[in-house]
């Protein structure tokens, strides 16, 4: 870095080594270290011995595919609802009413609460003899009898989203909000004056103008939604049959639960990667997006 | 200058003090759960072993249940290993397949004041890993008013399967209740509740020899029936472990189920007219159950292994292990002369403490989360209908090779 005077002044340098060191330390080390443990046999046995890309080869010839497609279904499927519920509430609390306050509030206790405590909830919520979901679905003629959400596949896997959304919605929301409350008034009032409807508003300057922090609320909830554990290990622990297994879910069951460590780093490493994949492929579609849009503008912003 | 005597003497002590500190070796020792659990019998008879050993200082630590093992192992794998912990047996097989746990010398004297089976938990080539410390075998429960509200005879409980499940269809038939609560979810008291009736039909997972013979006509028979049993369960029985079918059985949900000898206080507590007798027999076995213990394991490395292994010895002798036992509420893992007044006292440990003789250790295994989820996947394909018994049990059992 050169000083005003054109001579190299290295204070600056040595201002960043703290922070440098301690990235080192907190990031850059343990995953050095998990890209190492992937190559092990390291388990229990304190002696590891390296097997190369044995690990790697033995995840991808059982059922870790298939574990792959299921998280990513899984976060799609989780992120579109969060994104869109958490829109509709962002609009919903932007909007002029008696009480907006205290709705801002209320929308808040599913981030609030202790997730454990949440999904335990959730958890009754599915029972089928005392849960109310059930409970309310005989009632109203749906179920013939006792429906358990979380005994069959299909209805456990889209229980487990649910509640994965019920959690993560309410983030969104205030971020959304915070991002619409920040859309100029006049725009709205020029629009309003002349004539244009309230979804015309909200579809030519809301929307337009909140897009940047709906993309970047996005990837961060597929960051979030991709590495979401405790929401599926309390309610099925990855079952009926897998059903419901993450990368994540399989993760902690191989390197933790069964103590294989080296082969729960190559299943890290490859969490790492697939995100890193997925988020680069996001930004560059965004980019894509944007250049699109500013090519039917003429260039203009 | 007086002051300066005072310093000096003052310093002298401290110095002495601490050098008897430093003089004294510490036991890291861990211990799940908190002290409520028989705590004050388990630390007096630390402190007496202190007294008799001294120069030597337990370390207790107690660790929240679902941590403590987990930190046992942590610690053992990075070299820097407690000197004795809690572990459930289990876990022992892999511990000493890693070189991280030392063997319990046992007498043949000491091996014979535990019946056979439950040696069996902690047992695997010819060495005892473990000093047992906790112990449970399950029992059969059924709800006698919803017998009599069925037309069966309240004090006489199905003694084979076949009875069961016609008892359970006529529960069905006369009663708002299901005829049996079973458990199918991913968690690993599905495989316990499953391991009960294998062991009520002669089969076996792992043989004395370490092999794994799961794949038998015994087995199949047992996953068949394991499977006709949902057909008079509780809806989604994957839904359910062990725990949340006790309250099904308070509020008369369901007619029978299999449960530990803790579920009594729950269903006096919740008014229940029930009865408590052995797991009903299988086509190929006599009725029989599931013995689990936890153990506690002395690691190697630690330089004070005698000292772990003698205090394990103390704290699990007959006398101690049988105060600690009733402070906690545990199965008593031996016959001694205590057990008798139990059950005289109350007589529905008979249920739990006579069929000993004729349970099935947990397997023991190297991997036990991987046995685990082959089992219950097992279960799973039968209870969902997506594979037969014979092939769920031998898809488990191919599984299974590599857990051993």
């Amino acid at each position: 870095m050169n000083a005003l005077d054109g001579k190299t002044n290295y204070f600056p340098y040595l201002l960043l080594l703290p922070a440098l060191a301690l990235t080192m330390l907190i990031v850059a080390w343990p995953l050095a270290e998990t890209v190492r443990l992937s190559f092990t046999n390291s388990s229990l046995n304190p002696v590891e011995n390296y097997v190369g890309f044995k690990n790697y080869i033995k995840i991808f010839g059982g059922k870790f595919p298939e574990v792959i497609v299921r998280t990513f279904y899984w976060m799609l499927i989780s992120v579109t609802f969060k994104m869109v519920v958490g829109v509709a509430g962002a609009m919903l609390l932007n909007c002029a009413v008696p009480g907006r306050n205290l709705f801002r509030i209320l929308i808040m206790p599913p981030w609030i609460v202790p997730i454990a405590i949440g999904v335990f909830i959730w958890s009754w919520m599915y029972n089928g003899q005392f849960g109310m979901i059930s409970g309310i679905g005989q009632w109203l003629g749906i179920f013939a009898g006792p429906f358990e959400f979380l005994a069959y596949r299909n209805t456990a896997f889209y229980a487990t989203i649910v509640t994965d959304v019920w959690v993560g919605t309410p983030l969104v929301t205030i971020y959304l909000l915070a991002a619409m409350q920040s859309v100029p008034g006049d725009l709205h009032e020029a629009a309003w004056t002349d004539g244009a409807s309230r979804f015309y508003r909200f579809r030519r300057i809301t929307l337009p103008l909140i897009m940047p922090a709906v993309a970047t609320m996005a990837l961060l909830s597929a960051i979030w939604t991709f590495n979401s554990f405790d929401i599926i290990w309390i309610l099925t622990e990855g079952g009926p049959r897998g059903s419901t297994t993450t990368m994540i879910v399989d993760t902690f069951k191989t390197a933790i639960s069964r103590n294989r460590y080296g082969e729960g780093a190559a299943r890290a490493v490859m969490i790492v990667v697939f995100l890193t994949s997925f988020s680069a492929f996001y930004f560059y579609m965004l980019s894509r997006f944007a250049k699109r849009a500013l090519d039917k503008t003429g260039g203009k912003k | 200058m007086k002051l300066l005597k005072l310093a000096a003497v003052s310093m002298l002590a401290l110095g002495t003090f601490s050098g008897a500190q430093a003089a004294e070796t510490e036991l890291h020792m861990i211990q799940c759960g908190d002290n409520t659990w028989g705590g004050d019998f388990a630390e007096k008879h630390i402190a007496e072993w202190e007294a008799q050993n001294p120069g030597f200082k337990v370390n207790l630590e107690y660790l929240a249940w679902g941590q403590c093992q987990d930190k046992a192992k942590t610690l053992a794998a990075a070299g820097n290993a407690p000197a004795l912990a809690y572990m459930g047996s289990r876990t022992l097989k892999q511990l000493a397949k890693n070189n991280l746990i030392i063997p319990i010398n046992m007498t043949d004297a000491d091996k014979a004041t535990y019946a056979p089976p439950v040696l069996g938990t902690v047992t695997a080539d010819g060495q005892v890993w473990g000093a047992p410390r906790a112990f449970s075998t399950k029992a059969f429960f059924w709800n006698k008013d919803l017998f009599t509200a069925a037309g069966l005879d309240p004090e006489t409980p199905p003694k084979t399967w076949d009875e069961m499940y016609s008892f359970a269809e006529q529960i069905i038939a006369k009663t708002d209740a299901q005829g049996v609560g079973l458990a199918a979810a991913s968690f690993d008291n599905t495989m316990h509740q499953f391991m009960n009736y294998v062991y009520s039909n002669g089969g076996e997972v792992i043989n004395s020899a370490g092999d794994i013979v799961f794949n038998s006509p015994q087995n199949v028979e047992t996953m068949a029936f394991y499977g006709k049993l949902a057909s008079v369960s509780q809806t989604g029985p994957i839904a359910y472990d062990r725990a949340k079918l006790g309250p099904l059985f308070i509020n008369g949900q369901i007619a029978m189920y299999i449960d530990g000898p803790w579920a009594r206080a729950r269903l006096n507590e919740g008014g229940v007219n029930y009865g408590v007798g052995f797991i009903p027999a299988g086509p190929s076995g006599a009725s029989g159950t599931l013995l689990i213990t936890d153990s506690l394991a002395v690691f190697k490395g630690t330089g004070v292994e005698e000292q772990a292994l003698s205090l394990a010895k103390y704290l699990t002798n007959p006398v101690n292990q049988f105060e600690f036992e009733m402070a906690a509420g545990l199965t008593p893992l031996r016959a001694v002369a205590g057990v008798k007044d139990m059950i005289a006292e109350d007589p529905t440990w008979a249920a739990f403490l006579d069929i000993i003789p004729a349970g099935g250790p947990e397997p023991f295994v190297t991997d036990y989360v991987g046995l685990q989820d082959a089992i219950n996947d097992a279960i799973q394909s039968v209870v969902l209908g997506e594979a037969t018994p014979a092939e769920a049990v031998a898809a488990a059992a191919e599984e299974l090779e590599d857990t051993k």
